[in-house]
């Protein structure tokens, strides 16, 4: 009965709410159209629509350079975060058979990995996505355009179908959420004909085969890592001079602040266990040219930046991954003077999401500044539309987003790094506790474990306030959520040394460290 | 009797001072006393300590490994292997096996994923011999750690003796110290004959780990989360296993949400579950053992009793409980008070009821876990050696987790427990459940599934459960907030972690 009437007195209040937006924004078609129906997008949209207002979001996928095409949901559930993870659960498989072996498993024959099947069923699982996201926007009353869509002015969006139909909407705000896309390096022949992206390679119909992943943004370590874990020859190619480079790379390919993580101890423990676990690197080379033989095979020419030498090889797949741009051309944003990042092409926004153009915004991967994660996305979406139907002022707040890489070995963290930690705090304001630790599913399995690493970056005085938390092993995604967690309510050191450990799992070494970097002391745990 | 307790209290610490004055340049060694001229004379010949530990498992090992770091001559008395339950028939075999039975599951969800593995037989003695050469190699870093703290490590049963200072007696040997820890923890319970015949040719959890090959039928008894890991682990390793509870549900004592849907999972990964039954009698035949239940259901009052059997059982374990080891140390004589059980009481700083002895984990009866001892035991040994007073374990909000298939992570309060502590009004639940991508391409399918149990306009977050994939591994963080006292809309602030499923905690509606 409670629920009931609670129930009630919610459709009263929205059921005022819509009366009371709607006379006031009669002279336009909707309250909101949003453009891009990613992750950001749709969420935005449907929050919109929740509080009351009358939202359209156009969504309109530009097939790939190699014409590959897909649904609704934006870049995460297309060809991100989901076909991403999944693959990376196959690796993940492929390493766990050869454990189950040393588990007591007699495994007869050699164990061999069929792409279309696993390609197949990760496809099937997204149209499904696709699909989910339709019905939703038709139970929350959002009106779903699978138009191409570019701003008029600022209350009008022009839309565009695939057969050239053209549809003029008006809407008292316009949110754009349109998102990014792989980018393809402008001045090697061949790479465009016969490279695939991050947009392809989970829509290939078979095997890449022999692969040369080119770059060292997270997305090509994550593409190489699972696509050796199912089995293939994959060669990583850096242009970096050291690792200390791949930093500074990595972070010019993305250019978004949270980005210190991928820091350069952390970065060489992932690329060493990828390394140890049959990934080739190729350091230091930057490809010059690519030519497909009469054979069919790629050969990719480099130079080695270091030595000078000019050197090639053959491979049946190039993967470009250097670095994603800003989804704009189509936009019309030149028309009204909406400003851009001149060297990024991203929207120039404010902490409300605002563009330099009133009624217009912008967040998500298209806009200048911001993390490119969907869940920062999706919560700067919601935010937005809460404050765009005058529900609340609150606004995003970009500091503190925990974020995991899934490479093989998987490396989760939250606020800073060590060396920004440094830059802002001083070498002696701030202590290190670190430690080398073994998952005990490593020890049967008489895997390596050199590479699972913790560390945990403080303040030196005081309560000694957690400024950063960086782990890498297994499962990394889901032992970082709940620090991320406590990091977001202040949690010092003490507050770690507080909480009893859970044993055994991997998520306790993070309570249980106690070695500080400055003692010199081994960081190695051993026993219990 | 209590004279004479109240005597020696009284002479303990002149006794200390004596001591102290007479061996302080000695403090890192043991010293054995010559002759006995002393009023205690009783204890002549003991070797004397700072640090007594009686059990060398995890609290104990713990604690002593603190004292000696702090300066304290320490020495570690232990019966058996060192590492207690937990390295040798608790915590890591245990997740090893549990590990073993989840590649169990990996190669079920190979083909689904793309693989072909081809034929598959799991080799029980393959993983024994690794599991069994793992523990050994603990052991001996265990003894490392001691012998590199110069801990003195007494193998041996330890007795209280009737000296007016506590003092043990091991293999005719006496050892004392100004301060004895009592870190025996504790032992499966067996049923006895009379009250189950032939319950004796049923094995416990400790005898779990000696079986040389996988059983091909299993019949465990219990609904605590031994029964339910051993269960797990038989039956997805390729046991027929059959699960024995008094009542309808197991882990009772966790939240409801938890153990119904623990009780489903048991059923839905094919473990033959018998409700409102019990063990009547146990024989042995030719062919194993035969298992005679009752079952009755409390509801139905008419029903008749219905016996069955189950019959060519070649594993039979009890998992109904645990005791305390203190049956040998002859406690009773030195005045500690127990419970019924026959746990030492003991008070927020793990004194006992006699002063200079103090006792941690299992044997205490209270949160068996072995950080709990860990934490417990070094807490103590920073109070006693480093002069911190307040020095003592906060035992709420401990995060646990039962590796069960999948996985469950709890970590404070139950809803019904905050209720009757709160009142209903004043509790909101939050609850959702999901099924992980991991399973979006598998034909095995599990569900995770999550609660937050709130308290208060704030929305304190005072308890969390929940059972899916990965639960194990995403506990810990949120266990350090809430132990900060964490709001929902603390959750609600922290950004997700994408693709994962903890980030459905703080994305929870």
């Amino acid at each position: 009965m409670a629920a009931l009437c609670r129930g009630r007195h919610r459709w009263k209040r929205t059921h005022c709410l819509r009366v009371f937006t709607r006379n006031l924004t009669a002279k336009y078609d909707y309250d909101l159209v949003v453009i891009g129906g990613g992750s950001g997008g749709l969420a935005c949209s449907k929050e919109a629509a929740q509080l009351g207002q009358k939202v359209a979001v156009l969504d309109y996928v530009e097939p790939s350079a190699k014409g590959t095409k897909w649904g609704l949901g934006g870049t995460c559930v297309n060809v991100g975060c989901i076909p991403k993870k999944l693959m990376h659960q196959a690796a993940l498989l492929g390493t766990a058979v050869k454990d189950a072996k040393k588990y007591g498993w007699q495994i007869s024959g050699t164990v061999c990995h069929d792409w279309p099947t696993m390609a197949e069923a990760i496809q099937n699982h997204v149209r499904s996505l696709n699909w989910g996201h339709r019905v939703q926007l038709q139970d929350k009353k959002v009106k779903y355009l699978n138009i191409k869509g570019s701003l008029l002015d600022e209350h009008t969006v022009k839309g565009l179908t695939k057969a050239g139909k053209e549809t003029v909407l008006t809407a008292k705000n316009i949110v754009i959420a349109t998102g990014g896309r792989p980018k393809y390096p402008t001045n090697i022949p061949g790479a465009m004909e016969h490279g695939v992206t991050s947009d392809d390679i989970f829509w290939l119909k078979k095997s890449p085969g022999k692969t040369l992943v080119v770059g060292a943004s997270y997305v090509a370590l994550e593409c190489a890592g699972f696509l050796t874990g199912i089995g293939l020859d994959t060669t990583v190619m850096v242009r970096s001079i050291a690792l200390r480079g791949f930093d500074q790379y990595f972070l010019s390919c993305l250019k978004a602040n949270i980005l210190f993580w991928f820091m350069e101890q952390m970065a060489g423990l992932v690329t060493d266990y990828m390394e140890a676990y049959g990934t080739k690197f190729a350091w230091k080379c930057v490809p010059k040219r690519v030519d497909k033989l009469s054979s069919g095979a790629l050969q990719v020419t480099w130079t080695n930046t270091q030595t000078g030498a000019e050197q090639k090889d053959t491979y049946d797949s190039l993967l470009w991954a250097v670095g994603r741009a800003p989804e704009t051309k189509a936009l019309g944003l030149d028309k009204l003077g909406i400003q851009l990042n001149k060297e990024t092409g991203k929207l120039i926004v404010g902490a409300d999401e605002s563009t330099s153009v009133p009624n217009i915004y912008a967040f998500g991967d298209i806009s200048e500044g911001r993390p490119e994660l969907t869940p920062t996305a999706i919560k700067a979406g919601k935010l937005l539309a809460r404050r765009l139907a005058g529900q609340s002022t609150e606004l995003m707040d970009y500091d503190n987003v925990a974020t995991t890489v899934f490479t093989p070995l998987e490396y989760g963290c939250v606020g800073l790094s060590e060396e920004e930690a440094e830059k802002r705090h001083g070498k002696d304001g701030i202590e290190i506790y670190h430690a080398f630790y073994k998952p005990l599913e490593f020890t049967v399995a008489e895997r390596d474990a050199s590479q699972c690493y913790i560390k945990v970056v403080c303040e030196r005085g005081g309560d000694q306030k957690i400024l950063g938390l960086h782990f890498t092993g297994p499962n990394a995604g889901e032992v970082t959520q709940g620090f991320a967690m406590g990091f977001q309510c202040g949690a010092t050191y003490s507050h770690l040394l507080q909480t009893v450990g859970i044993h055994p799992t991997c998520a306790e070494e993070v309570v249980k460290v106690s070695i500080t970097k400055r003692s010199g002391l081994d960081a190695t745990v051993t026993g219990c | 009797m209590a004279i004479l307790t109240q005597l020696t209290r009284t002479q303990a610490p002149r006794w200390l001072v004596l001591r102290k004055r007479l061996f302080s340049s000695f403090r890192r060694h043991a010293v054995t006393r010559s002759m006995a001229s002393d009023p205690a004379a009783a204890a002549a010949e003991a070797t004397r300590f700072d640090f007594l530990v009686i059990g060398g498992g995890s609290g104990g090992l713990a604690g002593a490994r603190r004292a000696a770091e702090l300066g304290a001559a320490t020495a570690v008395i232990e019966s058996h292997k060192l590492g207690g339950t937990c390295v040798n028939v608790g915590c890591v075999p245990k997740k090893v096996m549990w590990n073993a039975a989840v590649h169990a599951e990996y190669l079920h969800d190979h083909s689904d994923y793309g693989f072909d593995v081809g034929n598959v037989r799991f080799s029980w003695e393959t993983l024994k011999a690794k599991r069994d050469a793992y523990v050994t190699h603990l052991n001996r870093i265990y003894r490392n750690n001691l012998d590199k703290a110069k801990i003195q490590t007494i193998q041996g049963y330890a007795r209280f003796t009737d000296d007016p200072e506590p003092t043990v007696e091991v293999n005719g040997r006496k050892y004392t110290a100004p301060h004895i820890l009592i870190a025996t923890g504790g032992q499966p319970s067996v049923l006895s004959e009379d009250e189950v015949p032939g319950a004796r040719l049923g094995i416990t959890s400790d005898g779990f780990f000696e079986l040389e090959t996988l059983p091909k039928r299993s019949v465990i008894v219990g609904a605590g989360y031994i029964a339910v890991e051993m269960a797990g682990i038989l039956s997805t390793l390729g046991s027929k296993t059959s699960l024995i509870i008094r009542q309808t549900g197991v882990l009772r004592n966790f939240d409801a949400f938890i153990s119904t849907n623990c009780t489903k999972e048991l059923q839905n990964t094919g473990i033959d579950l018998w409700k409102n039954s019990q063990v009547k009698s146990v024989s042995k035949t030719d062919k194993g053992l035969e298992v005679t239940i009752v079952t009755k259901d409390p509801e139905k009052k008419n029903d008749e009793e219905k016996t069955s059997v189950i019959q060519e059982v070649d594993c039979l374990l009890w998992a109904i409980g645990r005791l305390p080891n203190t049956s040998g140390l002859n406690i009773g004589s030195m005045g500690l008070d127990t419970d019924e059980k026959g746990h030492i009481i003991v008070d927020e700083f793990q004194n006992t009821s006699r002063s200079g002895i103090y006792a941690v984990g299992d044997v205490c009866g209270k949160a068996l876990l072995t950080p709990v001892a860990i934490a417990a035991g070094r807490k103590l040994a920073h109070r006693l050696f480093e002069g911190k007073k307040d020095s003592k374990l906060d035992y709420s909000g401990i995060p646990t987790v039962v590796f069960s298939h999948p996985p469950i992570g709890t970590v404070g309060l139950t809803e019904e427990e905050a209720i009757k502590a709160r009142g209903k009004e004043n509790i909101k639940i939050y609850k959702t459940s999901f099924t992980p991508m991991y399973h979006a391409i598998t034909s095995r399918k599990s569900q995770c599934i999550m609660k937050l149990v709130c308290e208060g306009k704030e929305e304190k977050v005072v308890g969390l459960h929940m059972q899916g994939l990965g639960c194990d591994e995403m506990l810990q963080g949120f266990a350090v907030a809430i132990k900060m006292g964490a709001t929902k809309a603390d959750f609600d602030k922290t950004v997700a972690i994408h693709p994962t499923s903890s980030e459905e905690f703080v994305t929870m509606r």
